[in-house]
């Protein structure tokens, strides 16, 4: 009843789920079966095959192979494989193997917990490493609360969540947002601010936050202003026009937690309306070298960035891990995968450090199961291509942050950074 | 200086007196016809090879060397254009890319200072591929003195239109460092536009830098003058002024400027608003107008629409890539890609709707129903065959440069782009109307439309039109997607996010009447327009859902209801 509850809480009541918690996942329901004969069937095919339960570890990958978010998701499908095989190379985790096992979450939020249901039931991953949207995370906790699972989630959010099951090694807002407004309010002086962002729960809250914190640096509240677009929206006419006049004094920036392609037309609405860096920059928390292939960079140049690792940190650690991945990408044999044209990036390199945080921790704890693998994490570190990464007891990583701008080639130069930053999840009401 | 017509270009030594002033530069002009362009190109390798943290003052100090490759050459630097080569006695050599791309690409290398070809150790001219090089890097400081010192160049720029932006523009910096400059130019300038910009220019500087008269005096110079960036700065000094010692006479100035200021930009978002309702009509007109056609004359419900709107803007990208390939992404007929692109993609548009209706519509005419349903599914194999063949990614289209900035006109930024989009409605738009009333395949589709069975009697080719008149809708559609590749993304999904606008359009405007499309669509985009400022997007948006279900509840026909065989 308990389970009822709180799926009744969450909006997401449904028959199959209610009995979720039942001893075996043989006796599934009818509805529940008939939903996934097929694909179990095949897992279970594919299972039994010639690895037993003995030599190898199942972990989960689940990411949007398809629809809208695929473009960005694919990527660190990708590092993951790309991790595991490095790992089964040198010999893997306690002497075994890593098995991958990848599901498709199609950017569609509820088949996103579907498919979690499925690798922690049926597959019995050990670990999933996923999600990507913050509202394909908020549809997966549930699942992983009630099956006692473990996520590591890698890319940058609005904070205000803390589950037992989830390892955040993504940007808290205190490792993205406000150190990125801290740069434009130190080094270049600005006063004024245009929050632009779509319109969901990420944008939201983190634009929440940051009001909170501008106020308390002493930004009065008519130099703020605060606009959303849909997802999707191709129409910056008015936008762009409202920043010209917003910008006229020469003293203030944008903040954009624009997501995904919108970030196309509005660049090159405001490079257009001859709006360039020098008048008034933008820092932008969702675009990172990935999504800079797809956008004109000519127009981009000399705007903001802000992450915890650009491909162009210049450390012997990422040059390593470039060239491995790039070797590893040119024989790789995962059908469709792209071979050319590839960057790296911060949700990447932080997918790819989740990695070997839990190896490290089961490694310390001896075991996959993940009340003792959840302990030993805590304390893990492991220095990646972007520099330290240090789980804290908050399930968030310490980690560098550093600001970059944008160079014609698509590519950051990295302008500042901070080293050792406390992801700190709770960050509302804080700034006073 | 070079063209010998005794102007000064920049000013030089601007804290010495004029005659002082005009030695030197009598000295520096007859110095470089001497030897020519190597003192200033000098002063200029020496900044391009400085240590970054001195470039910039170094690009300042470039205002005293006199050279026509300055400018370019800053503007390529600041466009990451201008790289180093180190030559085999480790001596570092700037260097820029010039002339015709060959076939992969690249071009010849040639030096910053003299603007010869650079040779490499085999003795024969570098041909470079500018990937494959390092630019020198800027940062915001440097492209900031860079703009700085174009600004300063143009003020002396033979165009009045040139001058008088530079002089706005380095007023609005509000930088001391510009404020001897400004006045030097002002005891020269002739031209009176440009005097006032120059005189504004130095009231802004003064505004944030001078001392309390000068301000005083900058209030009384900016009255009526609307710059919007010192707004707040006048709304600091009503608020704090009395206590520094203005005088009220001063403060009602200022007053009176922040409301002068106000009321102007009350009418600019006025007519910027009526601009971009105008623009945004345009482009729901553009990618309605083929539906009209299809849906709103032959009363088919093509759900594929959008999808054949893909087919012309892939078709944009394909030739864009085939121009790259012909001609190199940095010849200058690259550029004409997109003129070229218009008829690829209505004919491939057309020819894909044409085997749509030979293959589908042709089975399904009177039932909506099934066709409703089965070009749902063409538009999803659609999708997919576009994912196949291109990649779930966007693909990246280039504006031509002719489409790319904008002409700014009472305050208002007119962007060449949506410019073009509202002249190309006007033009498809007569087009169209003229194909249906003035020549004999209008004729026969008003015919077929109005009463089929009645033009078959009188010998019309029934299906032979209705084959056309969907292939012609379709290939309006195709221009529509070439349109929208200049404003948005290009993706596989591009299709699905316009087919909604695209009905509500047509349904709005009355099905089979172009004139209510046209109306419809500019009526749309107006209130769309008007709503947002008050709304945000996303409301705006719904808002205007809102109404057109509430006026179809009042007009269920459209705006204009017309009668025809397919609503019968």
């Amino acid at each position: 009843m308990a389970s009822g509850r709180r799926y009744a809480h969450t909006g997401r009541p449904s028959p199959s789920s209610l009995r979720i918690n039942r001893p075996t996942h043989i006796s599934m329901t009818t509805r529940f079966k008939s939903r996934f004969a097929a694909a179990a069937l095949a897992a279970a095919a594919f299972i039994s095959a010639p690895l037993t339960a003995q030599d190898t570890i199942k972990v989960g990958v689940l990411h949007s192979l398809s629809g809208t978010m695929a473009i960005s998701e694919t990527s660190l499908r990708d590092v993951l494989l790309f991790a595991f095989d490095e790992i089964n190379a040198a010999g893997g985790v306690m002497g075994k193997k890593i098995e991958p096992v990848v599901v498709d979450g199609a950017s569609d939020w509820p088949l996103f917990a579907e498919q979690a249901k499925k690798l922690l039931e049926q597959d019995k991953v050990a670990v999933v490493f996923g999600c990507w949207t913050s509202v394909s995370r908020k549809s997966v906790l549930p699942v992983f609360e009630q099956n006692n699972g473990l996520l590591f989630y890698p890319v940058q959010y609005e904070g205000e969540e803390l589950s037992k099951n989830i390892f955040y090694t993504a940007e808290a807002v205190n490792q993205q947002a406000t150190p990125g407004v801290d740069y434009l309010l130190g080094e270049l002086g600005k006063k004024k601010f245009y929050l632009l962002g779509s319109d969901y729960v990420y944008p939201r809250t983190t634009n929440l936050v940051l009001k909170e914190y501008l106020t308390s640096k002493g930004i009065p509240a008519a130099n703020i202003r605060e606009v959303y677009t849909p997802f999707g929206h191709t129409d910056y006419q008015r936008i762009v026009a409202e920043i010209k006049q917003f910008a006229a004094s020469g003293d203030a920036a944008v903040v954009s937690t624009l997501n995904g392609d919108t970030n196309v037309p509005f660049f090159r609405e405001l490079a257009n309306a001859g709006i360039d860096s020098a008048d008034c920059p933008v820092i932008s928390f969702s675009v990172s070298e990935d999504e800079f292939r797809g956008l004109p960079t000519k127009d981009l140049i000399g705007h903001l960035g802000a992450w915890s690792y650009f491909m162009s940190v210049d450390t012997p650690a990422n040059t390593a891990f470039k060239n491995k991945f790039f070797a590893w990408l040119a024989k790789s044999t995962v059908p469709g995968i792209e071979k050319t044209g590839r960057v790296t990036n911060s949700p990447m390199v932080l997918s790819y450090g989740g990695v070997y945080l839990w190896k490290a921790a089961v490694e310390k704890a001896g075991s996959v199961e993940v009340d003792k693998v959840r302990a030993a994490l805590i304390g893990a570190s492991f220095d990646g291509p972007g520099g330290k990464l240090t789980v804290q007891a908050n399930h968030h990583v310490t980690k560098n942050v550093y600001i970059g701008e944008t160079l014609p080639n698509g590519q950051f130069k990295i302008l500042k950074s901070y080293e050792q930053v406390y992801g700190e999840p709770f960050l509302k009401g804080t700034f006073k | 200086m070079q063209n010998g017509d005794g102007r000064c270009p920049v000013p030089v030594l601007s804290f010495c007196d004029v005659s002082f002033h005009f030695c030197i530069q009598f000295l520096v002009t007859s110095l470089l016809a001497a030897m020519p362009a190597l003192a200033a190109d000098s002063a200029l390798v020496r900044t391009l090879l400085a240590p970054p943290a001195e470039q910039a003052a170094l690009i300042r100090g470039l205002l005293e060397a006199e050279d026509d490759r300055i400018r370019p050459t800053l503007e390529a630097w600041r466009t990451g254009e201008v790289f180093i080569h180190t030559g085999a006695d480790g001596t570092r050599i700037p260097f820029l890319l010039d002339g015709e791309a060959d076939a992969s690409g690249a071009r010849s290398a040639v030096a910053v200072a003299d603007g010869a070809p650079l040779t490499g150790p085999d003795g024969r001219p570098l041909v470079l591929l500018s990937s494959s090089l390092t630019a020198i890097e800027t940062n915001a400081v440097i492209r900031r003195a860079i703009r700085d010192i174009s600004e300063v160049i143009g003020l002396s720029d033979p165009a009045p239109d040139v001058r008088k932006t530079a002089a706005e523009r380095l007023g609005m910096t509000q930088r001391a460092d510009y404020e001897p400059i400004l006045e030097l130019r002002l005891g020269r300038e002739q031209n009176a536009g440009v005097r006032r910009a120059l005189e504004d220019g130095l009231a802004l500087i003064r505004l944030s830098h001078g001392s309390i008269e000068a301000k005083i005096e900058a209030i009384r110079v900016l009255e009526g003058s609307n710059h919007l960036g010192v707004v707040d700065q006048l709304k600091t000094l009503v608020a704090e002024g009395e206590k520094e010692g203005v005088t009220p006479e001063v403060i009602r100035a200022a007053q009176r400027t922040i409301i002068s200021t106000e009321r102007h930009f009350f009418w600019v978002n006025f007519f910027g608003t009526a601009f971009r309702g105008v623009s945004l009509g345009s482009v729901l007109l553009v990618t309605a107008l083929g539906l009209a056609i299809t849906y709103g004359l032959m009363g088919v419900i093509n759900m594929a629409h959008g999808e054949i709107m893909v087919v012309g803007a892939y078709a944009t990208f394909v030739t864009q890539n085939l121009f790259a390939g012909w001609f190199g992404a940095d010849g200058a007929l690259y550029d004409w890609y997109f003129v070229a692109a218009l008829p690829v993609a209505f004919l491939s548009a057309g020819l894909v709707g044409l085997a749509l209706e030979r293959g589908v519509i042709r089975w399904l005419y009177r039932r909506p129903l099934e066709s409703l349903l089965a070009t749902w599914g063409v538009s999803l194999a659609l999708q997919q065959g576009f994912r196949t063949i291109f990649g779930p990614a966007n693909v990246q289209i280039n504006s031509p440069a002719f489409l790319q900035g904008n002409v700014t006109w009472f305050d208002i930024a007119f962007t060449y782009n949506r410019i073009f989009v509202i002249g190309f409605a006007v033009v498809v738009v007569v087009g169209t109307w003229l194909l249906l009333t003035r020549t004999r395949f209008g004729l026969y589709i008003r015919a077929v439309t109005q009463n089929r069975a009645m033009a078959s009697c009188m010998g019309v080719q029934a299906e032979r039109v209705n084959m056309l008149t969907f292939a012609f809708g379709s290939g309006l559609a195709g221009l529509a997607g070439a349109c929208l590749s200049q404003l948005g993304n290009v993706g596989p999904g591009l299709g699905q996010s316009h087919i909604v606008d695209c009905f509500m359009v047509v349904v709005a405007g009355g099905v089979g009447n172009i004139a209510g499309t046209v109306i419809a669509a500019l009526g749309i985009g107006s209130i769309d327009q008007m709503l947002q400022p008050f709304l945000g997007a996303v409301m705006g948006k719904i808002l205007v859902l809102v109404f057109i279900i509430l006026f179809l509840q009042w007009k269920p026909g459209g705006l204009f209801p017309t009668r025809n065989r397919s609503l019968d």
